[in-house]
């Protein structure tokens, strides 16, 4: 029983950062049409960042946290200006490989800058080693943190959506981008703050995700994102509370499995393997998405004539 | 059911034709037929040229690299391998308008029944194709059914899922027989020969080029472009969506699935990479940087996806560009980032559209879905 | 074929109407859009569906066409049930169709448009298309034949070669009834033919629908918001108002009403349609 509590629970930190980047995809994708594979480049780009400041200059961790969410605006700015505002009216399969392209691009960027990361590298946090205890149950300090930092997101994120004229002008712009022109939006503007917001979400996902891991490489990323996509359209690509829902099921999904599957194995393949769990993770996917075509939480689509 | 028969014979509507509804002033008539038909000739004749000059290509390659010409002949078949792959996407993508990214799963799954009938089995290499083509039909009718009710971004994302499926699958069967990748041992002797293997794989590509030219003039390639434009128009115009996509969906898989076996015999092996989100991504480009929903764009994204990289893999390491001193072998990932980042922005309706004078619209759906 | 349709007995069409709609509900969601509806259109007959906007008068010929799957209710033409059918069936059963935005296939020609219009007439499939010759290649001579015809009727022969995308509105108009006319329809069903046509050419689009229903003996049933284009070549009018027939009969008359004139004058005054017929009809009285 406690068991089963302690993997729901770290299914749950899991599952929270998988919602997180969902989020992030889900925004830029109904705002700008973008499905945003380079998602994990920005994120991995940002992290590595904060790992130069951490082990170059030696900056303390928060000074060095705060430049490094600043460096995720700009870079956010930087991405929209740069390739996401050229490629606007392009078809979305052309946007999507634009984004595989970006990712390309800002890998070998760091690799460039930062040769040292091309090889899995120690990622030094202060929050390493401490652990919280309820009862029995064990959390690490920095899946505590990602807990935290995960509910005051998402308070001020829907806050900001709800209840600011800005946060209003993006929703309007998802709902209906000639709506929101016509309405005197800035539509560009938004489509800059939009991206900024992305990059910088992707931006603590990314840190939270390394410092969990604990050892980062440029790539590190990579097999998350994924994963956060598929969060992403179980939660019906539409809607924001449904990415975090999916990117939750997901984190559930994968930490259960971890724990039904360990130890058993299968004539001589060894089900514990994690091939095996991702397989399982990616079939029941598929199947939710036969069953549930527009993902679980997603609306009905109304087709117009 | 039968139906009247519209009364469109000459001679009556001759006398009776009224004006038209719209009439329209002379500038606004087209130029008339001659200048598509020259337009096709010109089309015909390069088709043709490009064709000899692939069928010389190995005697070029004598006179250009001597010792090396086979190795590099090697090479450009691998591009005629890309090429199929790319078709059958661009048919499945780019002309029936279905975002589906599950063609890798064929790619690999086809090699790997290649590699288990012929080298385990001991089966003949020419029926383990056929065996592998026909498994690829099937799967393609099995994927393709439940993915009409998935649509847009949930489909490129759920058959994203189904390629990475298939590669931990593909790579389980490898860890569990206790080997790297499957290496096909007992291929026919003569496609040991490079100049046969790009003879034999320059007559497929051509003889499918051939084919799918004339089938998308047909009555199954208008009813996919048709589904592409409009979905509802077409319906209304009779065709049954569900049986053309489906349609699609196998003759792409089919094509991918000839792709897969005749990769895995130019690298005599078959791996579970071939299974990837790294292929996916590479078909993709393949017709997105060529031109969707075009042939000719086909031909040179698989053209951009095989060369570039190699011909950044020919560059000096270190490059000296004045006093620029470039790690070229870091940098060659990027720079080809970065070249089809280019691609993308400058010729967003693909390569193809720019040599095609005023040809038709690639036009896929367009912003949001 | 045209044979048999010229002979058939006066008395077999009198009996039961080419199209036949009874008790037709269409909800989306907690709105009715579509109340209880009964119609019926008679063969070679021309019947206009108008009504102020939101009335449901598309949603019934979505109904008909098969794109919206009714909550109530049957439609039969030819005396087939059709709610059965999905769309490309009824198509090839002779329902012929425009929308109001075109839908035209705008990456290809207008001659291909009109191929796919007689999608139906043709046989070949996948592995007659892959050879450039046999009985795949005769069969579609033949199809480009006719489409020739029917775009030389249409004095849209000049454009026959050209991209759909390329065209000017108007023209677009015109090219997605000449596909739905290579279908050699039995029933049309026109979305708002008039809507975008400048006022100088309406009265030459009423000659042309009057045209193809006497030439083609083509059953039509449209909507249309211009009263100019109704009162010309409607023989019958239905009203529809909030998804329930409002009034039925000869337009002189049903436009008349004062139920009609209430729906159009009272809730919509953007759309006013009898005010400039009134105005005209005075000043002609």
């Amino acid at each position: 029983m406690l068991a089963l509590l302690q993997v729901l629970l770290s299914g749950l930190v899991t599952g929270s950062l998988y919602g997180l980047l969902a989020l992030g995809i889900v925004l830029i994708y109904r705002t700008t049409g973008v499905l945003n594979f380079a998602y994990g480049a920005l994120a991995a780009t940002v992290t590595s960042f904060l790992y130069v400041l951490l082990t170059g200059p030696r900056l303390p961790f928060w000074p060095a946290l705060l430049l490094s969410l600043l460096f995720a605006l700009l870079l956010g700015a930087l991405v929209e200006r740069g390739f996401a505002r050229p490629l606007l009216a392009a078809p979305i399969l052309t946007k999507a490989i634009a984004t595989l392209a970006l990712a390309l691009v800002l890998q070998t960027v760091v690799q460039a800058l930062w040769p040292q990361l091309t090889s899995p590298v120690h990622f030094p946090t202060p929050f390493e080693g401490h652990a919280l205890h309820f009862g029995g149950l064990y959390l690490s300090l920095v899946d505590g943190l990602t807990l935290l930092t995960m509910v005051l997101l998402l308070i001020v994120l829907q806050l900001f959506l709800l209840r600011t004229r800005l946060g209003m002008a993006m929703r309007a712009t998802a709902d209906s981008l000639e709506a929101a022109r016509l309405m005197g939006i800035p539509v560009g503007l938004i489509f800059l703050l939009v991206w900024m917001l992305a990059s910088l979400l992707a931006a603590v996902a990314g840190i939270l995700i390394a410092a969990r891991q604990t050892v980062i490489d440029v790539q590190f990323m990579d097999p998350v994102l994924l994963l956060a996509f598929i969060g992403a359209v179980l939660g019906g690509l539409d809607r924001l509370e449904g990415a975090v829902l999916g990117g939750a099921l997901v984190g559930l999904a994968e930490n259960v499995l971890a724990l039904l599957l360990a130890g058993h194995s299968l004539g001589a393949l060894d089900l514990g393997n994690p091939g095996i769990r991702e397989a399982l993770i990616f079939a029941g996917f598929v199947l939710l998405l036969l069953l549930r075509p527009r993902g679980l939480f997603g609306g009905a689509a109304l087709r117009r004539v | 059911m039968k139906r009247m028969d519209l009364p469109l014979k000459r001679g009556r509507l001759g006398q009776s034709a009224p004006r038209a509804a719209l009439s329209l002033t002379a500038s606004e008539r087209p130029g008339g037929a001659s200048g598509s038909t020259r337009l096709a000739w010109q089309r015909a004749a390069a088709t043709l040229l490009g064709l000899l000059a692939l069928v010389l290509l190995p005697l070029l390659f004598d006179l250009l690299f001597g010792d090396s010409a086979d190795f590099q002949l090697h090479r450009v078949t691998l591009i005629l391998i890309l090429a199929i792959a790319a078709l059958a996407q661009n048919l499945l993508t780019g002309y029936a308008a279905q975002p589906s990214l599950g063609n890798a799963a064929f790619f690999g799954v086809s090699a790997y029944l290649l590699a288990w009938l012929n080298s385990d089995l001991q089966q003949p290499y020419w029926l383990a194709i056929l065996v592998a083509l026909l498994a690829c039909a099937l799967l393609g009718l099995i994927v393709g059914g439940p993915a009409l009710s998935v649509s847009g971004a949930h489909l490129a994302i759920a058959t994203l899922g189904l390629v990475v499926l298939t590669g931990s699958l593909l790579t389980l069967w490898d860890t569990s027989a206790g080997r790297q990748s499957y290496e096909l041992t007992a291929l026919p002797e003569a496609l040991g020969d490079d100049r046969v293997l790009y003879y034999l794989v320059l007559a497929l590509t051509a003889l499918i080029f051939f084919c799918a030219f004339h089938l998308l003039r047909s009555r199954v390639g208008r009813a996919w472009i048709a589904l592409r434009d409009s979905e509802v128009a077409a319906a209304a115009c009779g065709v049954a969506l569900t049986r053309y996509k489906l349609l699609a969906f196998v003759v792409s898989a089919v094509l991918t699935g000839l792709a897969g076996v005749l990769y895995a015999t130019w690298g005599t092996t078959a791996t579970a990479s071939m299974s990837s989100v790294d292929q996916t991504i590479a078909f993709l480009t393949m017709i997105v940087v060529g031109g969707a929903g075009s042939l000719s764009g086909s031909l040179l994204g698989a053209l951009f996806v095989g060369l570039v990289p190699l011909l950044l893999g020919e560059l000096p390491d270190p490059l000296m560009l004045g006093p620029l001193q470039l790690p070229i072998a870091t940098l060659t990932t990027g720079i080809y980032g970065v070249l089809l980042l280019l691609a993308l922005i400058f010729f967003p309706g693909g390569l193809s559209a720019v040599f095609s004078r005023g040809g038709r619209l690639a036009r896929e759906e367009g912003g949001k879905p | 074929m045209s044979a048999e349709w010229q002979t058939a007995p006066q008395e077999a069409r009198r009996r039961r109407p080419l199209l036949e709609v009874q008790g037709l509900t269409v909800r989306f969601g907690g709105l009715l859009a579509v109340a209880d509806l009964d119609l019926r259109v008679e063969e070679g007959e021309i019947l206009a569906l108008v009504g102020p906007n939101g009335a449901g008068k598309t949603t019934v010929l979505n109904c008909i066409s098969g794109f919206v799957r009714p909550a109530a209710g049957c439609i039969h033409f030819a005396g087939r049930d059709l709610l059965a059918l999905g769309p490309e069936r009824r198509a090839a059963l002779g329902i012929g169709r425009t929308f109001q935005n075109g839908q035209l296939f705008a990456s290809m020609t207008v001659l291909e448009n009109l191929l796919i219009g007689r999608h139906t007439y043709l046989r070949a499939g996948l592995l007659q298309g892959l050879l450039p010759c046999g009985p795949a290649k005769s069969e579609d001579a033949r199809a480009r034949q006719r489409a020739h015809e029917i775009l030389a009727w249409l004095e849209l022969e000049p454009y026959a070669d050209c991209v759909v995308a390329a065209l000017p509105a108007g023209l677009q108009k015109l090219v997605g009834v000449a596909r739905a006319l290579a279908g050699e329809p039995r029933l049309l069903l026109l979305d708002e033919p008039a809507a975008g046509v400048s006022l100088r050419e309406v009265a030459a689009l009423a000659e042309q629908l009057r045209r193809w229903n006497a030439e083609l003996g083509l059953t039509l049933l449209l909507i249309e918001h211009n009263m100019e284009v109704v009162q010309a070549v409607a023989q019958r009018v239905c009203v529809l108002n909030y998804g329930r027939k409002l009034a039925e009969g000869e337009p002189g008359r049903v436009l008349r009403e004062p139920a009609v004139l209430e729906a159009y004058l009272g809730r919509d005054e953007e759309v006013n349609p009898l005010q400039e017929q009134e105005v005209s009809d005075h000043a002609a009285g």
